[in-house]
């Protein structure tokens, strides 16, 4: 074929490489209409609009027909440039670009992840609670006790006698007052540490935690017993179990989909945190009516819990993530709620006589001595 | 080197080619820069094609005796052997998980089986993606290749593991050498194997400076404490922090002035300078362990040769912290102005500030770390080889076997081992 006016030749030196060995054939490239390449028992001759470039460094460039092996290297600029403006597809790639399909669809893919994780999860977690059996939910809670006192830096359990046997007698009051179909596991351990925190938790397999501020701070025995029955109502529901198969299903789906990358373990804990802390609105006024209801039978205050949390509240605020207001924020409109439901006549009543108030009161006086060592060099 | 001059043969001197690395970086920024935006934007997604593009990039620009090397990946290939080894991993983590709930006793190791059991599977996805990387590069269209077993990897790693500990770390250089010599064994270059003879003694000195640095300086204090307390160390040397935080320890004041407590005060001030010594000392072994490997691959007749000096993997990291220092400099004197203009205005500004001092650092942090560390660190290692007797390379053939499954490095990606770029893959 003979070279359009239009098409000057360019001759550079280069090296021939077949793709069978990496021996390199010096070569003479000759561009004009077609891209010809000539050597020692070598004669190509290619269609330029069939070459492909491979990445490299200008004014390196190395060139072959797109389905073949065979290539040539050359450093010159010349042929270079003519090269790239005679040959369209030079640079194509098979399968590049899409780039802005490729992010729309891993963004739609994200937030439909993140919808799982907001609605998915916890939807699937009310489904699995009452599914899990009793023995699998004791031995949750023997798995999560010990990292709950570790978050809580080793407090120390409260046994004083006296103390306890009002405290027990104070539970069984609780757990007779129950509503008919108020059900509580046989099980029901109920435990006080000694921390300033003002606080109580209900843990999976009916575990319930009481920190000893939380006594301190209660001016009547309603109080205590109030806020008790509260996380009774917590383990009526099953609710500290289903946060926490939410919250490692959720962060199990986050940590999972988003794999290793630069801040995915900030959004993980993000995430987590918004996630899990404490629990759903609609579950804390579930669980003040309950206690509402089962103080009433059990001839004591339900309007003390009102009183307490508005203590905590106006002499704290919500301070550190562990708070109780943290975990139970309180709004007006909750305070009234619980008081309306108390009812007016609510407040003369206590629930515990001042002697058995006053030895719950000292539970926390002796702790089991664990981590004291004696001073002598 | 003298290896190399006894086994050049007589009358020519060994030829050596060099190979070369384009030290300009044109378009890096950018690239990095792209990848990491569009990852943020993606939940991660992208950094498949991230990964792809900055690979591409690194094999382009090494050429070996003039030849550059070609990465033919996909980020298509990484996304899916991702998701396919996404579920395989479902039910080991589900397992895990369970491990503690079915079998109460396991419950207290059960952060020790888990890990474990994780670093073998690391192991494994390690090996199966180096072989993905190798059988995506050519060079002068000649593919390359691993085989071997990743298993057969990952059951050796684990063996070697138990070795060092039991060693107290002073096998470490021999596991190294010993799985450079596997890896290296079962590369091949078309029809060419590798071979190397890599030696644990050949990096055993850089890791016994690293060793005693670390270790021997408070371990010799340890024993005179031992020996100043006749073996019985007194239950009280250690009290509760009067007023800190559960947990926390002090010396006991009442030890103060005897040599037992100089004792104490001395291996802890030890321990508080030699551990980040011996963690500065980290890049002059890696250094010194990239050299001593380097010079022990062969191909055939072909040899490598590396004058790889350990300032090259300082530089990078000093560059780089420098860097970030001064970026967070930059800000932060951003943010004192802003807030001081912004005080009357609004209170909550200044949380907004944190939140885009965080958007911006997290980027631009990323960006200098590729462009700083990982392309030096390469360029260090690339440009400090030599081919000796290249011209055995011509001998090299293609082999006439596939590219192979694509899906081979998605393990390691969800177990997050390995790395985008594996120096010398």
């Amino acid at each position: 074929m003979d070279p359009l006016p239009q098409d000057p030749t360019v001759e550079a030196e280069g090296r021939y490489f077949d793709g069978v060995s990496a021996r390199p054939h010096p070569v003479r490239l000759h561009l004009d209409a077609r891209f010809r390449v000539t050597g020692r028992e070598i004669a190509k001759d290619w269609d330029p609009l069939d070459l492909r470039a491979e990445d490299s460094v200008p004014p390196l460039m190395r060139v072959g027909p797109a389905h073949a092996p065979d290539r040539v290297e050359f450093s010159n600029a010349a042929l270079a440039a003519t090269l790239t403006a005679r040959c369209p597809d030079l640079h194509r790639r098979e399968g590049a670009g899409g780039a802005v399909r490729l992010v729309l669809w891993s963004v739609a893919a994200g937030i439909s992840v993140l919808l799982v994780a907001v609605f998915g999860v916890p939807y699937v977690a009310r489904l699995l609670v009452p599914l899990v059996p009793d023995s699998v939910e004791a031995r949750l809670g023997a798995v999560v006790e010990p990292q709950v006192v570790r978050v809580l830096g080793h407090p120390p359990a409260c046994t004083g006698e006296a103390g306890r046997a009002a405290l027990d007698r104070l539970v069984s009051r609780l757990v007779a007052a129950r509503r008919p179909d108020g059900s509580l596991p046989a099980d029901l351990a109920v435990s006080v540490r000694r921390h300033e925190m003002a606080n109580a938790l209900a843990l999976p397999g009916a575990r319930v935690m009481l920190l000893s501020g939380l006594i301190a701070r209660a001016t009547t025995p309603d109080e205590v017993a109030a806020v008790l029955a509260h996380e009774l109502g917590h383990v009526h529901t099953r609710d500290p179990t289903r946060a926490l198969i939410q919250a490692s299903g959720t962060s199990f789906l986050l940590s999972l989909v988003l794999g290793d990358f630069t801040g995915s373990t900030v959004i993980v804990a993000v995430g987590e945190a918004l996630l899990s802390a404490g629990y759903s609105r609609d579950a804390e006024r579930a669980a003040d009516a309950y206690a509402v209801e089962m103080m009433a039978r059990a001839g004591g205050n339900g309007a003390a819990l009102a009183d307490i949390l508005e203590r905590i509240a106006a002499d704290d605020g919500p301070r550190g993530t562990l708070d109780l207001l943290r975990s139970h924020p309180l709004t007006t409109e909750r305070a009234a709620a619980i008081r309306a439901l108390a009812g007016p006549s609510a407040s003369g009543r206590q629930i515990l006589p001042e002697k058995e108030w006053g030895a719950l009161k000292g539970i926390c006086a002796t702790t089991e001595r664990s981590s004291d060592r004696s001073r002598t060099p | 080197m003298s290896i190399a001059m006894t086994e050049a043969r007589p009358g020519s001197a060994p030829q050596g080619v060099s190979v070369t690395f384009d030290t300009t970086f044109r378009g890096l920024t950018r690239l990095a820069l792209k990848g990491i935006l569009l990852s943020l934007v993606t939940f991660g997604i992208y950094r498949f094609w991230y990964v792809t593009d900055l690979r591409r990039f690194f094999w382009s620009r090494t050429t070996i005796d003039g030849s550059p090397a070609v990465y033919t990946g996909t980020g298509k290939e990484l996304f899916l052997g991702f998701l396919v080894a996404l579920v395989l991993l479902v039910p080991i983590y589900l397992g895990l998980f369970a491990i503690s709930l079915a079998i109460p006793a396991l419950a207290p190791a059960s952060v020790a089986i888990s890990f474990v059991s994780l670093f073998v599977l690391g192991q494994y996805a390690l090996y199966r993606g180096r072989r993905y990387r190798a059988m995506r590069t050519l060079w002068r269209g000649i593919r390359l290749g691993q085989d071997g077993s990743a298993l057969g990897y990952a059951a050796r790693a684990a063996g070697w593991w138990l070795l060092v500990y039991l060693s107290f770390g002073l096998a470490f250089p021999f596991m190294r050498a010993s799985q450079e010599r596997y890896r290296i064994n079962h590369t091949l270059v078309g029809t060419s194997r590798l071979t190397s003879e890599a030696r644990g003694r050949s990096v055993l000195g850089p890791w016994l400076l690293l060793y005693l640095v670390g270790l021997g300086i408070p371990i010799g204090f340890g024993v005179a404490l031992l020996v100043a307390s006749d073996f019985s160390l007194p239950s009280d040397l250690m009290v509760p922090k009067p007023g800190g935080k559960a947990g926390e320890t002090i010396l006991n004041p009442a030890y103060a002035g005897t040599a037992i407590g100089r004792l104490a005060n001395a291996l802890f001030f030890a321990a508080l300078i030699c551990l980040p010594a011996a963690f500065m000392l980290i890049p002059y072994y890696r250094a010194r362990e990239a050299r001593a490997f380097a010079g022990a691959v062969r191909l055939g007749g072909v040899r490598l040769a590396s004058t790889l000096r350990a300032r090259a993997f300082y530089g990078p990291y000093i560059r780089y912290v420098l860097s970030l220092v001064g970026l967070m400099l930059v800000l932060g004197l951003g943010g004192v102005l802003l807030a001081l203009a912004a005080r009357q205005v609004n209170f909550s500004f200044i949380h907004w500030f944190i939140v885009l001092g965080y958007v911006i650092m997290a980027p631009l942090g990323a960006v200098l770390y590729v462009r700083l560390v990982r392309a030096r660190l390469w360029a260090a290692v690339a440009t400090s080889l030599t081919v000796l007797n290249s011209e055995d390379l011509s001998a090299i053939l293609a082999s006439a076997r596939g590219a192979g499954s694509g899906l081979q490095e998605g393990l390691a990606d969800a177990l997050d081992v390995g790395g985008a770029l594996q120096i010398g893959l």
